[in-house]
């Protein structure tokens, strides 16, 4: 993990090239990795996905890639001065912020753009942005389960057990996991699901306390404070992680992001994934086998089934056989389907059965 | 007839009855129901008719007698008419022919002649009197001075309307103030309704004729629109041609025919057409001898050892000329005849009286004309088994024991000119078929037309298809043809003479045919004015502030047998309004059309060209262009044709579309490359104005997250923009302007620097002292990706000034 300094001083460089360029006569330029699903790889060694070899040029040769670089020029100094005052701002406020730039080449267009760029500058100096100090708008996970841990707040160290201490709403991380320890556990493993209903019913039912498992809430696509957080529990508490998720396309690639890494951050997959955890369901075989209330695939979910048989990720026998099921049945179901059979369904028989399977249990 | 007619029925005096009906139609009445054929639909219109047919003419008229035109044209209301007064420094008109020409419709020099002019009928200005003299009831008032005459002629004439005479209501003597020249005045019923199209009128004029100067007043204008003369050189003098021979009809011909004082067909097209010369006239004979009378069918003569015995055949139809000379000349003729591929009856004719010569000179015995025709026959006998006596014998049965000589000639040609999957036997029957009806044609000559040989051919195949069940398809049948045609020879005949022609419509036919089939050069060009292309960009550049101009002219192509030349103009940009479609002008012969823009071929191909591949925006991608362009199209030709009387609309021969097309798409090109240039020049100047605005910013801000001093960027600011970059490096007493070439091409540069000290020690380029100033000068070529060190030396402190040339300014990063 770098420093603050560190972090500076990586930025400070970038800078210096740039400066070094237009000192030589050259154009200024940077160079990244392509980040398209056509540019990821596996890497054998961690189980992950990362960049290829791949790459494409920032340069000062168009004005596209002038305003990006002078953008580029105006974030490294704020980033620099944030870190030397050990402050921290967010994505979103630093979109805000370019509004006060002198500059009206240098404010940025859209949220998007800002956020690219701190990823751009992320990859160029190898420093996370949590190590710039930049947090992301939305809120990491809740957890629930028999975990104790130890936060460093500004306020001072808390120590707080996911369980005992918190109420029915968990424990919310802070958007840098890596502030956080952890000091005992009692957990056989973690479940990570995907929607709020159906983390209310798991503690409703307190599925955490009758299985020793820690109830993470993803929220959706998960933040990398999620994902982050995810991957300490299973390396550092040596327990199996498994996703509970919706049965259709944009469920199995929140999945994707958890296990393999997304394409956006696949230059941090080595630290944000966990290619262990395994995929509980709702799988398109469980629609068929629970006989669950379904809806059809829509145009967009096809196109999104489709696209996951060509993503890298995916080439597996596992997930080409769910996919090419579920294309076949033509249905996709919602975690809350399983309702149907009952309220306690889920957690007397569909969750056990289905981990005993995957021996989890 | 006439009272065979009037006694039908039982009423009588029909004819009488509508005799009283029938009466000569006045001029006058013509006129009035034919005014829009000839532009004087309405007020508006009849205005500004009357001022082009007045404008023509003077055109014409000073062209002719080449003087530049200074032409004026004023339009002044008085009471409830306007009068309308042209005048011109043309050569001025003869006190006898003027009140002709203004005063007798249908009366002009023009009609007649093949040379390109503006007047063709002789209609215009004497319409425009009439027209004047019917809605005013004024006469027109003339004067004219002739070139060196110290007085001018005035006239106030009419049109005496029955008549279609000039009736002279004043004739006198006057002063004028112009040299030479004519005057017309003319009051008439009209309204200036039509201002614009007057104005285009006058305008379009001038862009069309840079060499003429134009001045019009009317009502409306507070000041006189004067259009300069942009050259003071006049359009090429104009040739009359005579008529070229694709470009005549039936009618015209047989008229050629009575009047032309040729004996002969050849004089007759040498003397009459253009193009023809002694050679040309033999092919168009030639081609009239095949349709006239027919070719001759030629037939292989019997080889050696074949039964058909010429030499016998000639002997015996020799008497008393000796066994010696007998023997020569059936020899003689039976050698030749075997030599020769395929012979006609007139060939044979003529070897036999060539052998006929030479026995002669040999033997000194006489062979008259009666043995030689013997001879002949006797020879054509034994070869096609044809003529004299053996005409009514058996042999000719058609089940006859004796085949007919003629038979394996024409299976030879029937077999190779059918395909190799007909059968044997229907080859067969063809060609017997073929050959009784070759038989049966009239004398023993085997003479036939293309068209008796094609009708020929088609009976004897229907023939054979109902008796042998072969068919014999149209192909098949065309090959047939092609094949006895192709070996069939042109006979030797002398054509009929001219008057018998003349006398004869189908032989008049006949020959405008082989005109018609016959290879002839172009017509002549000289007939023809171009503008020329420079001139047609002149006349653009007078008339339009634009920022491009293009122009091109077309060679000279033939429609109906009138050459013709078509020519195009593009200005493009500047203060052309970029609003709407283009604006179009249109010419024919120098002279603006106004009228029908909708029904003129040369909108049509606008209308169809893809304007968007040009640069232009095309709604649709077909229709006017849209944006700042006038396109101008010039059509001169002996003879323009419109689609009326009125002259407002080209039509639509496909000859004149495909070159108008060409001359249009030719300048466009250019437009492209300019319009791609300027694209690319504009975008370069913007991302030159956005980098060199983001670059010293985001160098600033590198140099201040550093802290280091600012960067120098011009070196990577020149190689962004593929530039070309000066600079100058002074050390001591030594300058050094240093060009370094980032584009992708070889570039030729004029580097000049100016200083104010004297410079020594150049490194080539040269210097010239100018009153205290130095010009020195280098023209470094410098290739793409490459650096030139131009160097020289002063002495102390000087003040310098680069100036560089030889790139556009867009691409050049000056610092020195």
């Amino acid at each position: 993990m770098t420093t603050e300094s560190d972090a500076r001083d990586e930025l400070i460089d970038l800078a210096a090239d740039f400066y070094d360029q237009f000192a030589d006569g050259e154009i200024p330029e940077m160079t990244l990795p392509t980040r398209t699903k056509s540019n990821i790889e596996y890497d054998t060694e961690s189980g992950v996905w990362t960049y290829g070899d791949r790459t494409s040029t920032r340069s000062a040769n168009s004005v596209r890639g002038a305003r990006k670089l002078l953008k580029a020029a105006y974030t490294i100094e704020f980033l620099a001065e944030q870190l030397d005052e050990d402050r921290s701002s967010t994505l979103r406020e630093l979109y805000y912020l370019s509004e006060s730039w002198d500059n009206d080449e240098a404010q940025f267009s859209s949220q998007d753009e800002s956020n690219d760029l701190v990823e751009d500058l992320e990859i160029v100096t190898g420093v996370t942005r949590e190590d710039f100090h930049m947090r992301p708008e939305e809120s990491g996970a809740t957890l629930m389960g028999p975990l104790l841990i130890r936060e460093q707040t500004r306020r001072g160290e808390r120590e707080i057990h996911c369980q005992e201490d918190v109420g029915a709403g968990g424990y919310q991380i802070p958007n840098n996991p890596d502030m956080i320890e952890f000091l005992d556990d009692d957990i056989d493993f973690a479940l990570a699901v995907e929607t709020g209903g159906m983390r209310d019913r798991l503690v409703e039912n307190g599925f955490d306390e009758e299985y020793n498992c820690l109830v993470i809430h993803l929220k959706g696509q998960p933040a990398r404070a999620t994902r982050r957080i995810t991957k300490r529990v299973h390396d550092e508490l040596d327990v199996p992680i498994a996703v509970f998720a919706d049965g259709d396309p944009w469920s199995y690639r929140i999945y994707g992001s958890v296990a393999y890494g997304s394409i956006k951050s696949a230059h941090l997959s080595k630290y944000l994934a966990t290619p262990e955890a395994q995929f509980v369901g709702i799988q398109p075989e469980d629609i068929v086998e629970y006989d669950l209330p379904s809806d059809p695939l829509s145009d967009s979910d096809v196109n999104a089934l489709e696209s996951e048989l060509e993503d890298p990720r995916f080439q597996t026998d596992y997930w080409e056989e769910q996919i090419e099921l579920q294309l076949d049945i033509g249905k996709k179901s919602e975690q809350q389907s399983l309702a149907s059979r009952g309220l306690d369904f889920v957690t007397d028989t569909y969750l056990p059965e289905r981990l005993d399977a995957m021996g989890v249990l | 007839m006439t009272s065979f007619q009037s006694t039908i029925g039982d009423e009588e005096g029909i004819a009488e009855e509508l005799a009283e009906g029938q009466r000569e139609i006045s001029i006058a009445e013509f006129f009035e129901k034919n005014k829009h054929m000839l532009g004087f639909d309405s007020g508006a219109r009849g205005l500004v008719t009357a001022v082009k047919e007045a404008v023509d003419n003077a055109l014409d008229a000073t062209e002719e007698a080449g003087v530049l035109p200074d032409i004026y044209i004023e339009i002044e209301e008085v009471g409830d008419y306007y009068r309308l007064v042209i005048e011109d420094n043309g050569p001025g008109i003869t006190k006898e022919q003027l009140p002709k020409v203004f005063g007798k419709l249908l009366y002009g020099s023009r009609f007649h002649a093949r040379e390109q002019s503006r007047g063709q009928q002789g209609i215009g200005i004497s319409a425009a009197v009439l027209y004047s003299q019917l809605t005013s009831g004024q006469p027109a008032k003339i004067t004219s001075r002739p070139k060196g005459q110290s007085r001018a002629q005035y006239f106030e004439l009419i049109i005496d309307t029955d008549t279609n005479e000039p009736e002279i209501k004043a004739d006198e003597e006057t002063t004028w103030d112009r040299p030479h020249g004519t005057r017309i005045e003319l009051e008439m019923e009209a309204n200036m309704r039509a201002r614009n199209q007057l104005h285009d009128y006058v305008k379009h004029t001038a862009v069309v004729n840079p060499h003429a100067r134009l001045e019009l007043r009317e009502p409306g204008l507070d000041e006189p629109l004067k259009f300069e003369r942009a050259t003071d050189e006049l359009p090429a003098e104009t040739k009359e041609i005579r008529p070229h021979p694709h470009g005549v009809e039936l009618g015209a011909l047989i008229k050629m025919l009575e009047a032309t004082e040729s004996y002969s067909v050849s004089g007759f097209l040498q003397g009459e057409f253009t193009r023809v010369g002694k050679k040309t006239a033999d092919s168009v004979i030639d081609n009239f001898r095949d349709v006239y009378y027919g070719r001759e069918l030629a037939w292989s003569p019997p080889r050696a050892h074949d039964d058909r015995d010429v030499a016998n055949a000639v002997a015996d139809a020799v008497a008393n000329k000796g066994a010696e000379a007998t023997t020569a000349f059936a020899e003689g003729v039976a050698e030749t005849v075997s030599n020769s591929d395929r012979l006609s009856r007139s060939e044979l004719a003529t070897i036999v009286d060539n052998i006929a010569e030479t026995v002669e000179g040999d033997t000194g015995k006489t062979f008259g004309g009666t043995v030689r025709e013997n001879a002949v026959d006797a020879a054509w006998r034994a070869i096609t088994g044809a003529g004299g006596e053996d005409d009514d014998g058996a042999d000719d049965d058609e089940d006859g024991a004796t085949e007919s000589p003629l038979v394996a000639d024409a299976y030879a040609l029937v077999d190779d000119a059918t395909s190799t999957r007909k059968d044997d036997a229907a080859v067969r029957a063809m060609a017997e078929a073929l050959a009784r009806r070759f038989e049966n044609l009239d004398g023993d000559a085997f003479r036939a037309t293309l068209d008796d040989l094609e009708r020929l051919v088609a009976d004897a195949a229907s023939f054979v298809a109902e008796q042998h069940d072969a068919t014999f398809g149209e192909t098949a049948r065309e090959n047939v043809v092609e094949a006895f045609w192709s070996r069939a020879r042109t006979v030797p005949d002398d054509p009929p003479k001219v008057k018998s022609i003349a006398g004869s419509r189908d032989a008049a036919a006949d020959l405008l045919e082989a005109m018609r089939t016959t290879d002839i050069l172009a017509p002549p060009t000289d007939c023809l004015a171009p503008i020329t292309e420079e001139l047609v960009e002149a006349g653009l550049r007078k008339e339009y502030d634009a920022d491009f101009y293009a122009a091109a002219t077309r060679d000279a192509e033939v429609h109906g047998g009138d050459p013709f030349i078509v020519e195009a103009g593009i200005a493009y940009g500047g203060e052309i309004p970029a609003e709407g479609s283009v604006e179009l002008l249109r010419f024919a012969n120098r002279v603006p059309l106004v009228y029908q823009r909708g029904a003129c071929a040369t909108t049509d191909v606008i209308k169809n060209i893809g304007w968007r591949n040009y640069g232009l925006d095309q709604p649709g991608g077909s229709g006017l262009p849209n944006g700042p362009a006038v396109i101008s199209i010039h059509v001169a030709s002996t003879n323009v044709p419109f689609t009326s009387e009125s002259k407002d609309a080209l039509a639509n021969v496909p000859e004149i579309e495909d070159e108008i097309e060409l001359a249009v798409r030719e300048a466009a090109r250019e437009l492209k490359s300019f319009l791609n240039k300027r694209r690319s020049m504009q975008q370069r100047r913007e991302k030159q104005d956005v980098l060199g605005r983001i670059l010293p910013e985001m160098a600033d801000k590198v140099s201040e997250v550093t802290g280091r001093s600012r960067p120098d960027i011009d070196g990577a600011l020149a190689r962004i923009m593929n530039n070309v970059s000066v600079e100058r490096e002074v050390t001591d007493e030594t300058v050094t302007l240093v060009v370094e070439n980032h584009s992708d091409v070889n570039e030729q540069l004029e580097i000049t620097d100016i200083v104010s000290s004297e410079p020594t020690d150049l490194s080539d380029g040269t210097v010239v002292d100018m009153d205290g100033e130095w010009f020195v000068q280098w023209k470094p070529e410098v290739p793409s990706g490459d650096e030139r060190e131009l160097t020289y030396a002063i002495d102390g402190d000087a003040d310098f000034e680069v100036s560089v040339g030889g790139v556009e300014t867009e691409k050049l990063t000056v610092n020195a």
